[in-house]
């Protein structure tokens, strides 16, 4: 690397910016502000602008205010009751019971929800009391909710990769669809464990449920029956080429408009509620993308992409060896950063490598938003952590310890997804093309 | 003047949240139009520009709303002089704020100057869906100058995420 003191200021300077609370779209729009300065002659600032401007106005981009806006729209009906009450009746036989409902519950919410957070809380405010009346073991109610709700980001639709997909210009759609069977797996792997652990666990007898007929919990669970038809119409209509993912965004507003219409959990607080929950968080990864922008635009004069990317070249590591490294590599970043945040960082970097070393694309992006869900369970920046906390009062260090087994199984999910990728490429190669992708 | 300029804030939010509403109606007006089989020249650049409207009118109110992702360990473990590391992300970003902020500015007189018109089938001047980003930087840049300032003088800033509920990232 012949500019190698000033790639070495480049990186102090990312550091010392995110280090020290910076928000993170300025922050990478100051690192990518130095770089320019110091690896370039161009006019910084009309540059900047041009590509800030250009990657705002995406129409890819545009699904992501949206599918916000669905998840706030549900966040706020009656949803989280009528899960429960829904689910329980046929968890109850199960072996491990009720806390099955978790697992299922942040399933189901994930398929209309985005982010793991919302997930998390629209589950957990109703599971939490009902499990802890019936006296389940406090360790596993945390640990599978923290672990579960972290299917948000990877069950369609999926705020990550969304941004995933706007960065590296793939389709959203294949992203969405890649992530569909790996989630499905991973939250039966959570459901296997629960069974298991129930087995052997000596502390686990919680109080049984009074017995029900089938009709009966047909009857319970017709509340679900909404819910169930619009993840089919948002899943449904990308996965048949229907709609781009923009289009099932707007079709998962209206619907989840319709839906809280009729449990008159609508009205205008709750909508103008919405609707602003929605703008300040697409506002909040807008800035970062902006920043991110800019920031790719400036890693690609500094060449350290693709110095990088030979030098990795160079070492002829095998594909495992090279996932090995950026699991690592993933995992230390997310115990600072949240999800999105070290995508778009870390992207422009990584792409490169991933292409030269013949990875596929779509397949990566499922794999990294398992690595950057196991960072939302993981202290001392893990989101779910932080939002369990202020919901149960418990320290850090127990709902971090309570998580761990489902870390532990996310680690085993990358391996699953390595040694059989086809969980996550053989949807999307066999979906109908969309109208323009 | 407090008062004022958090009604600004707010305002420039709900105009951001109006244009996300107009996003939405946008592409539900596409899809009934290609369903139909009429045409709708541009309607994908017309969702792009209100998508960058609503994303730059609403950076200040989510500023204030403490909306924004920041890493905060390092902030946490200060304790009590956590006031200086606060000042100076302050000051950080208000230099970053108002240096996209001139430069938005600039963008919209480079294509007022140079008729820029998109490239797509909309053919929109430019300069028309590049106002609101400018518009929107700006405000950011007062609202970064603002809380700096009252920082300063008051040892507190303005952002407060607790007024707002509901999940976010």
């Amino acid at each position: 690397m012949e500019n190698f003191y000033a790639i070495m200021i480049f990186v102090f300077v990312l550091f010392l910016l995110l280090g020290s609370g910076v928000w993170v779209g300025l922050a990478l729009l100051g690192v990518a502000f130095v770089g320019m300065e110091l690896f370039t002659t161009r006019p910084v600032g009309d540059a900047m602008m041009t590509t800030i401007w250009s990657a705002s106005s995406s129409w890819t981009l545009s699904a992501l205010p949206l599918f916000i806006w669905m998840g706030e729209v549900l966040f706020r009906t009656k949803l989280s009751e009528d899960m429960f009450k829904g689910l329980s009746p046929w968890m109850a036989r199960l072996p491990g019971g009720l806390i099955h409902t978790n697992i299922v519950g942040c399933t189901v919410f994930a398929a209309v929800s985005g982010s793991s957070a919302a997930t998390l809380t629209t589950v957990g405010k109703m599971s939490i009391p009902e499990l802890r009346k019936r006296e389940y073991p406090e360790t596993m109610v945390i640990g599978t909710l923290a672990g579960a709700a972290t299917l948000g980001l990877m069950i369609p639709p999926s705020l990550t990769l969304i941004v995933y997909g706007v960065t590296i210009n793939e389709s959203i759609t294949k992203l969405f669809i890649a992530g569909i069977l790996p989630g499905l797996f991973l939250a039966s792997m959570f459901m296997l464990y629960v069974a298991v652990m129930s087995k052997l666990s000596p502390n686990f007898s919680p109080k049984p449920e009074a017995p029900m007929s089938f009709m009966e919990r047909v009857a319970n669970s017709r509340f679900l029956i909404p819910v169930i038809l619009l993840i089919l119409l948002v899943i449904g209509s990308m996965y048949l080429g229907f709609a781009t993912a923009t289009e099932a965004a707007a079709f998962g507003v209206l619907g989840a408009l319709t839906l809280a219409a009729f449990q008159g959990s609508l009205n205008w607080q709750t909508f103008v509620a919405s609707l602003m929950g929605a703008t300040r968080t697409s506002a909040m990864i807008a800035l970062i993308l902006a920043g991110a922008a800019f920031l790719s635009l400036a890693m690609g004069f500094t060449g350290l992409p693709r110095a990088l990317a030979e030098w990795i070249g160079s070492l002829e590591l095998s594909r495992f060896e090279l996932l090995m490294a950026l699991l690592v590599f993933y995992i230390v970043i997310g115990c600072f950063l949240d999800g999105i945040s070290s995508v778009v960082l870390t992207i422009a970097v990584v792409e490169p490598m991933i292409r030269q070393a013949g990875i596929d694309i779509i397949w990566f992006g499922i794999f990294i938003v398992v690595v950057v869900e196991m960072a939302q369970i993981t202290p001392p920046i893990g989101f779910n952590l932080f939002v369990l906390q202020g919901m149960t009062q418990h320290e850090m260090g127990y709902i971090a310890k309570a998580a761990l087994p489902m870390f532990l199984i996310m680690v085993v999910m990358v391996f699953v997804l390595i040694m059989f990728p086809e969980l996550a490429t053989w949807l999307p190669e066999n979906m109908r093309q969309g109208p323009g992708g | 003047m407090r008062r004022f300029l958090d009604k600004l804030y707010l305002g420039a939010g709900a105009l951001a949240a109006l244009c996300l509403l107009i996003l939405l109606c946008i592409i539900v007006v596409q899809m009934v139009c290609r369903w139909l089989g009429i045409s709708f020249p541009g309607s994908t650049a017309y969702a792009g520009y209100f998508m960058a409207a609503a994303s730059f009118l609403a950076f200040a109110y989510a500023l204030n709303a403490d909306a924004h992702i920041r890493v905060s360990i390092l902030l946490n473990a200060l304790g009590k002089r956590r006031i200086w590391a606060e000042i100076w992300c302050f000051i950080i970003g208000t230099l970053a704020s108002c240096y996209l902020a001139f430069y938005s500015v600039r963008l919209v007189q480079g294509s007022i100057r140079w008729n820029d018109i998109s490239q797509g089938r909309d053919a929109t001047p430019l300069w028309v869906p590049q106002v609101p980003v400018a518009i929107g930087a700006i405000l950011l840049a007062i609202c970064f100058i603002d809380n700096l300032v009252t920082l300063l003088k008051t040892h507190k800033h303005n952002l407060n995420g607790e007024k707002f509920t509901g999940p976010e990232v």
